[in-house]
């Protein structure tokens, strides 16, 4: 097992110096600093110096080569020192801290809730299938497949949060805003969350339907219907079982279709999370923020890649050999 | 021609015509590339969709108005006439005042004056009984609050209510009619255009809702085709190079894939998206194109390798080598064209992908700017909705999800027909 997973992760190292490279190239391509101060800025008096100041801060006027380095390290390392050009009292580092729990409070829960309902409706469909159930539930999702996540999300708050003030008079969601705590977490974050979840069983579903499907026409779900097991018992307990490998790989799969819905949803809810973080530092073109949560996010989802790969041989030793 | 007739003769191509959603939402994308078409050739314009039809957020042809905002038209209506009788040359601006079919009426300056006047008489008591009206309802609430509610004053308060929204309404109507003789809706093909063009309501501008919804449809038609044939461009072609030379090509092309696919797509769109702006494009949609397309070969690339992996072995291919093609040859001719059935169901995936992909990008602010298009439309229709003005919104939402379900559905068949290991129904 250990060689497998010193194997993935040294496969991964090339992979995860390719994003840091392209990510740096991508935002040197414009020059970030005239970017970040206006280029209409440019000629007028003092910008020249303020320009040479950021410059240097960030040692972009080193080689490529050097800057390079620098970063690696610096991602190597965890050392985020550089301030952000927006809100200059800060530094890369904390706004990461304090960015990345309300993500998990978004993502960590739909992605549970959206794994156990959808392989729930996919069991049903399966066991129905070509029934009525099978083709309304199926017909459901792709219904909901054919509406944009932009959508789901300012209609769920619109009804949600203010309609539903308006007819039951209660507050049940906030309309938008995040507090820590846990107390607080079905007020701010539920509403989110199950839009995220709408948003998402409706792929899922299709999915894990295909995989039951597939799952049934293997020889020892005959085997099994041929000792005399009940077709419940077959569906929950022998091909549930054995359908763990799609379903595990579909879940990191669905990782990174979360963290863009997580980065809509903090966007839209105005949730402080890495997402809207992310979009904020893009739109103010806050370069030493872009180019950290950038690497950062990548290789958040590196190590949930090298975890599928490890679990996945962990479920199925097959997998191990090749 | 030989080809594309034993294409439709085939078994698979036999069975997809026998689906009869397939059929359905071929149909259904034949009458948007129609729509886009229009678009295309000018018949539905940029200014159709960005210039004022009339008042705001007016809704659609089922949703009544309320009389207050019966009144805030004719209002607006009224308020025109007023600014085009103060100009310089009343004369001159009369004959310009116009929002596209419906124009001010060619009337004489004088005449004009007088309809204003009356309009701005009947809008004053239209105000009044509107006051009367809503004196009487807090009176009513009121009277209701007291201990012991008096019935009789009750009643009292309720009938002058009654009376005051009845001639409301009396005046209101005599208004609008003031109001169509200032800006008399016009008969003849011209007014079935008008009331096409205010059949679903205006936006918070004042621009109509159907004609940026059509128009809308030429961009994301426009964006999933050159996306799609982009994206497939790119991958197709590292995915069967990197699969059929191996080697440091397949090595190369392995790794750039992995690094692609290893950025979250969101992340990726927006940092491409950041890397084009402050940038100047004869076509502000390139960065969408670019951006999109940089994100969306991975898919293919992925497909189309795997699928190469196992055609390269096949006989044909080894006959082709036999008979001393040239290795770029027989993957072109040979190779590529087998995974023809492949390309056309990830053409339909990258399509939604795209269409759906804009919307999300515009609305974060990183994708269209200018003009229209869905995400420009639904992104912009956040604060209508806030009022519960849901027209903008819903036309987006209906166009996008009929489109996007009908290649949903295409994609579906497609993969039914044409790929031998695709579970369906």
């Amino acid at each position: 097992m250990w060689p497998y997973v010193l194997r993935k992760l040294l496969y991964n190292i090339p992979v995860y110096l390719g994003i840091l490279l392209i990510v740096m190239v991508a935002l040197r391509v414009n020059d970030p600093v005239w970017a970040h101060l206006g280029s209409k800025t440019r000629g007028t008096a003092g910008a020249q110096e303020r320009y040479e100041t950021k410059r240097t801060e960030m040692g972009l006027d080193r080689p490529f080569a050097a800057q390079y380095a620098a970063f690696v390290g610096q991602v190597a390392t965890l050392d985020f020192d550089a301030r952000s050009w927006d809100r200059p009292t800060e530094t890369v580092g904390a706004m990461l801290r304090r960015a990345i729990i309300p993500t998990l409070m978004i993502t960590v829960p739909s992605l549970v809730l959206t794994t156990v309902i959808s392989i729930c409706i996919g069991l049903v469909a399966s066991y129905f299938r070509g029934g009525w159930a099978d083709r309304t539930l199926m017909l459901l999702a792709v219904l909901g497949m054919s509406i944009s996540y932009v959508v789901y999300i300012i209609l769920g708050q619109y009804f949600a949060a203010y309609k539903l003030r308006e007819w039951a008079g209660v507050e049940l969601f906030a309309i938008q805003g995040y507090e820590p705590g846990i107390a607080n977490w079905p007020y701010y974050c539920l509403l989110p969350v199950l839009i995220g979840v709408v948003v998402a069983v409706g792929y899922d579903t299709r999915y894990y339907r295909a995989v039951m499907v597939e799952e049934t026409t293997r020889d020892y779900i005959a085997t099994a219907r041929a000792k005399g097991a009940t077709k419940p018992r077959i569906m929950f307990v022998h091909m549930l079982k054995n359908a763990m490998i799609p379903v595990i790989s579909r879940v990191m799969i669905s990782v990174p279709f979360l963290i863009e819905g997580s980065i809509l949803l903090e966007f839209y809810f105005n949730i402080p999370g890495m997402g809207k973080t992310m979009i904020e530092a893009i739109i103010h073109k806050d370069f030493p923020v872009i180019q950290a949560f950038t690497a950062v996010l990548a290789g958040l989802f590196i190590v949930s890649n090298i975890l599928t790969d490890v679990l996945y041989a962990w479920v199925d030793p097959r997998v191990r050999l090749s | 021609m030989i080809t594309l007739g034993r294409f439709f003769r085939s078994r698979a191509s036999r069975k997809f015509r026998k689906d009869r959603m397939a059929v359905v939402s071929m149909a259904v994308i034949g009458l948007y590339v129609l729509i886009g078409l229009a678009g295309f050739v000018g018949l539905i314009s940029i200014g159709d969709a960005l210039e004022r039809a009339g008042p705001d957020s007016t809704t659609g042809f089922f949703q009544d108005q309320t009389p207050e905002k019966r009144l805030r038209d004719a209002r607006f209506w009224r308020e025109i006439a007023e600014r085009a009788l103060r100009r310089e040359n009343p004369q001159a601006a009369i004959r310009e005042a116009a929002f596209f079919e419906r124009a001010l009426a060619p009337l004489p300056p004088a005449e004009v004056t007088t309809l204003v006047r009356e309009a701005d008489g009947l809008y004053n008591a239209v105000a009044d009984h509107f006051d009367e009206a809503t004196e009487a309802r807090l009176m009513i609430e009121e009277l209701q609050k007291q201990p012991t509610p008096d019935p009789a004053a009750i009643a009292e308060q309720a009938a002058a209510r009654e009376k005051a929204q009845a001639a409301a309404a009396a005046a209101l109507t005599e208004l609008e009619r003031v109001t169509l003789r200032l800006f008399p809706i016009p008969d003849g093909w011209r007014g079935t255009l008008y009331h096409f063009r205010t059949f679903l309501g205006t936006d918070r501008q004042g621009r109509s809702i159907s004609m940026r919804g059509l128009y809308s449809v030429r961009i994301a038609l426009q964006v999933g085709l050159v996306v799609g044939l982009v994206s497939l461009t790119i991958g197709a072609l590292l995915g069967a190079a990197a699969a059929f030379f191996g080697g440091w090509v397949d090595h190369a092309v392995t790794w750039l894939y992995s690094t692609f696919s290893s950025i979250p797509e969101l992340v990726l769109l927006s940092l491409i998206a950041y890397v084009f702006q402050g940038w100047n494009f004869v076509d502000e949609l390139i960065p969408v194109y670019a951006a999109l397309s940089l994100t969306f070969w991975i898919g293919p690339c992925r497909v189309i390798r795997g699928e190469v992996m196992k055609i390269r072995e096949l006989e044909y291919v080894q006959a082709a080598t036999a008979i001393g093609f040239r290795r770029w040859y027989i993957m072109l001719r040979h190779v590529l064209p087998n995974t023809a059935h492949l390309m056309l169901i990830t053409f339909s995936l990258l399509f939604i992908a795209a269409v759906k992909a804009e919307v999300i990008l515009t609305f974060l602010g990183l994708g269209v700017k200018n003009g229209a298009s869905w995400g420009i439309m639904i992104g912009q229709s956040r604060q209508e909705v806030i009022n519960g003005f849901l027209w903008q919104i819903g036309v987006a939402t209906v166009l996008m999800f009929f489109l996007v379900l009908a290649f949903n559905i295409l994609t579906d068949a497609l993969q039914d027909a044409f790929d031998p290991k695709h579970v369906g129904k």
